[in-house]
């Protein structure tokens, strides 16, 4: 298990000099573009190219390949292989082992798919790996978020790796004192509860005194917040929002008239 | 409305909201780790929805995934509105007091899968064509060998995983809050939802196994409906 | 009229039956360092919250009796305006983390973000606190990678920075060594000179006895004792109440049994015990 949830890398780049709600409108144009075009090959085309430039661009390439390769492969080509195999579209099968059999159909309809889903993630990847949350959650609450989705965000972010951290401790030391997570299903299911328990008990005692710690410095104070850093945001980001606006409209409005 | 939805935060359940969503996750890797047929990755999300309200349930439930699958698992992230809905729906059962005994929780995990259920379906379609990354679907592709409309296997399928699923996930939450110190639980938005009545007597747990037979058959019944015999 | 002023406060928590504060009358003067003790369950902790404001507006529960601090009473007073006047850090420092920083300098920052202090200022005043604190050199590191005594310290830093009228400690150097805690007190004690009134809940009785100008012991609920360091710390009921003493007070009082201590006090101090014992 990592040790941090972040993968923001720092350094300087076009990408990381971007305003993060600039970026945040490029993935979703990225993905709303994959989703809704009418042309099979664009998903395709933004995985394989548009992409990979853009990590470049971020000066992150090396970092989203080894993502892409741990993370995002291997969850598309699960997928690929689930919907090729068992999509029921086609009449001509082209592969078959046993009772799997491939058509053509959904052999492209599996391609396509993966793709789709490879633009997504990739899209948030590089977004991540780019942006750090803090600079993401100021910049979202100076346009007008609660701060509280500001804390939200970024203490989920911390807390989790302890958490698991916590679990990893709690099923040694169970597994230590003989309780076994191998063997039948009774077994198993039996250590649930000595698992879970001490993890979920554990947490929820320290919520009151946290809750204490942070209303002290004035977490529900009436006034207006401040934020410690300045973001960014020049008239490159301005146009390019009105751009990015501009496409994601036009391929809702394709997608629309198509159908 | 907008005051029904603010009564759900206090300092509290924003404390909360992350470590419930701690809780889902290092729970479902728990589950996965000892190979259970379940998931199990939202009992932090009812326990959000039971203390402080169907709003701050929902949220929870919905950053769960969405944080999920940026970090870790990128196959979580389009399923944030079924957490979402998970997370409302069991604030709502709570809210109407269906959280404060064994078989109301019963029944309140039932109602949370089925809406789960039908949730989930239209992701699954449009998203995934139907065939997701989860092992349930073999089921659905089994149905869909078998001349089963797109829409009909998929629904049929999500209704038989849930149940089992989020029935296990509402007593689980529920034995959490029977542990929790009355105190603990008196500076969240809604103690009152889960004060316990009737005791946590063997009869209730009796009434408890008795309601999961009659859901069972009903949702057999349904399930037939469903799939056209 | 004092600063701090509590009259006759009995609170009980919400679901229990006993109070834990039993008619306490408490008044401290503007710049004046009060040290707190008192065994386990004599509601340390319980006077710390309502001075703090949090009993009863966070905890809710039964309270009788007057709070007062700088003229205004925390019954008329909401949490969030009397945080503003009021600072409290407690014992665990990894609960006092917000979570929501990366690094302590941000951390530090939190407070005054959230009380809306202009970006300039606020950099001016973390710089300022994080120096009088010692932790300048820890500014870009990770809260949560921080030793206990280093987090409680960045606890303290961050209470601070808001420049509270009232500085209320729960035990703010549990985790610390022997010097970290005489820097704190320093710490405390400067903050008192400069007209910064302080409530501190601590058991470490020979810096109390060092720093501190007046002693409060406390016991199931009530004021059993108050008066100067010295005599507070000193008397013969502490040892007899099961309080935690000075183990140079506990050598002075055996010596004094066999002749050995000439003088009418005893010592609390290393340096006033040497004084003593010097022929």
């Amino acid at each position: 298990m990592r040790e941090r949830l972040s993968f923001h890398i720092k350094r300087d780049s076009a990408l990381h000099r971007l305003n993060p709600l600039t970026k945040l409108l490029l993935v979703l144009a990225l993905i709303l573009s994959a989703f809704l075009t009418p042309f099979y090959w664009t998903p395709h085309i933004l995985a394989i190219l548009v992409i990979p430039i853009l990590s470049v661009i971020g000066r992150v390439g090396r970092e989203y390949l080894s993502t892409a390769f741990r993370l995002i492969l291997p969850a598309a080509t699960f997928l690929f292989l689930m919907q090729a195999f068992f999509h029921p579209i086609g009449k001509e099968i082209i592969f078959a082992f046993y009772f799997l059999d491939m058509t053509l159909e959904s052999l492209m309809f599996a391609f396509g798919n993966a793709m789709r889903i490879v633009v997504m993630v990739s899209a948030f990847t590089i977004f991540l790996l780019t942006t750090h949350p803090s600079e993401l959650m100021s910049d979202l609450s100076r346009r007008g978020l609660p701060g509280q989705f500001a804390y939200v965000i970024i203490s989920t972010l911390q807390i989790l790796p302890q958490v698991q951290a916590k679990a990893q401790t709690i099923i040694s030391a169970q597994r230590s004192r003989g309780l076994e997570t191998e063997g039948g299903f009774f077994k198993r299911a039996g250590a649930l509860i000595p698992l879970i328990g001490p993890l979920v008990f554990g947490s929820l005692v320290e919520v009151e005194e946290r809750a204490i710690a942070i209303e002290a410095r004035g977490f529900t104070s009436k006034h207006v917040k401040t934020s410690l850093h300045e973001i960014p945001d020049t008239p490159t980001d301005i146009f390019l929002r009105w751009f990015l606006t501009t496409l994601i409209a036009a391929s809702i409005g394709l997608k629309l008239w198509l159908s | 409305m907008l005051e029904k939805i603010k009564n759900n935060f206090n300092t509290q359940t924003w404390v909360l909201i992350p470590i419930a969503i701690a809780i889902n996750i290092a729970v479902g890797q728990i589950v996965v780790l000892l190979k259970l047929p379940v998931y199990l990755d939202s009992i932090g999300t009812v326990l959000v929805a039971v203390l402080c309200g169907p709003w701050a349930g929902a949220l929870a439930g919905a950053l769960t995934n969405i944080i999920w699958g940026l970090a870790i698992d990128p196959n979580a992230l389009p399923w944030w509105p079924v957490a979402f809905f998970i997370g409302y729906m069991a604030g709502r059962m709570a809210e109407w007091g269906f959280f404060k005994s064994w078989w109301k929780v019963v029944v309140t995990g039932f109602v949370v899968a089925l809406t789960a259920a039908i949730v989930s379906t239209p992701i699954a379609v449009y998203i995934y064509g139907g065939i997701t990354a989860s092992g349930s679907s073999f089921i659905t592709a089994y149905l869909l060998e078998t001349g089963r409309g797109i829409w009909q296997a998929v629904f049929s399928t999500n209704f038989l995983v849930e149940p089992v699923d989020k029935i296990t996930t509402a007593m689980i939450s529920f034995a959490i809050i029977l542990g929790l110190p009355k105190r603990t639980i008196g500076g969240y938005p809604k103690p009152e939802q889960v004060e316990v009545e009737g005791g946590a007597d063997k009869n209730q747990m009796y009434i408890a196994i008795g309601v999961v037979v009659l859901l069972v058959l009903f949702a057999a019944f349904l399930l037939r409906n469903v799939l056209g015999g | 009229m004092a600063f701090v002023n509590l009259q006759n406060v009995t609170y009980k928590y919400p679901l229990t039956k006993t109070p834990v504060l039993q008619n306490i009358n408490l008044q401290v003067n503007e710049g004046e360092f009060v040290a707190v003790m008192g065994p386990n369950g004599a509601g340390k902790s319980t006077l710390c919250y309502a001075l703090a404001g949090f009993v009863p507006h966070f905890f809710k529960g039964e309270i009788s009796g007057s709070i007062e601090v700088d003229g205004k009473k925390s019954s008329e007073s909401t949490l969030d305006e009397w945080v503003l006047n009021v600072g409290l850090a407690f014992q665990n420092p990894f609960n006092q983390i917000s979570g929501a920083k990366y690094t302590v300098f941000e951390e530090i920052a939190f407070g005054l973000e959230n009380i809306g202090v202009p970006r300039e200022e606020m950099k001016d005043r973390v710089d300022e606190a994080m120096s009088l604190t010692g932790i300048s050199d820890l500014a870009d590191r990770s809260p949560y990678s921080l030793s206990g005594g280093q987090q409680q310290r960045v606890a303290l830093t961050s209470i601070l920075v808001m420049r509270p009228r009232l500085l209320v400690l729960d035990e703010p150097t549990s985790q610390m060594d022997p010097i970290g805690t005489r820097e704190v007190f320093g710490v405390v004690r400067k903050m008192a000179e400069e007209g910064m009134t302080v409530v501190m809940v601590e058991h470490k009785v020979e810096w109390i006895a060092h720093f501190a100008d007046r002693v409060i012991a406390l016991k199931e609920g009530r004021v059993f004792l108050e008066g100067k360091p010295n005599d507070v710390l000193t008397s013969d009921l502490l040892v007899e109440n099961g309080f935690g003493i000075s183990r140079y007070t506990s050598a002075a009082r055996e010596a004094k049994k066999q002749g050995l201590w000439k003088k009418d006090k005893l010592p609390v101090t290393l340096f006033e015990a040497a004084e003593g014992f010097k022929p």
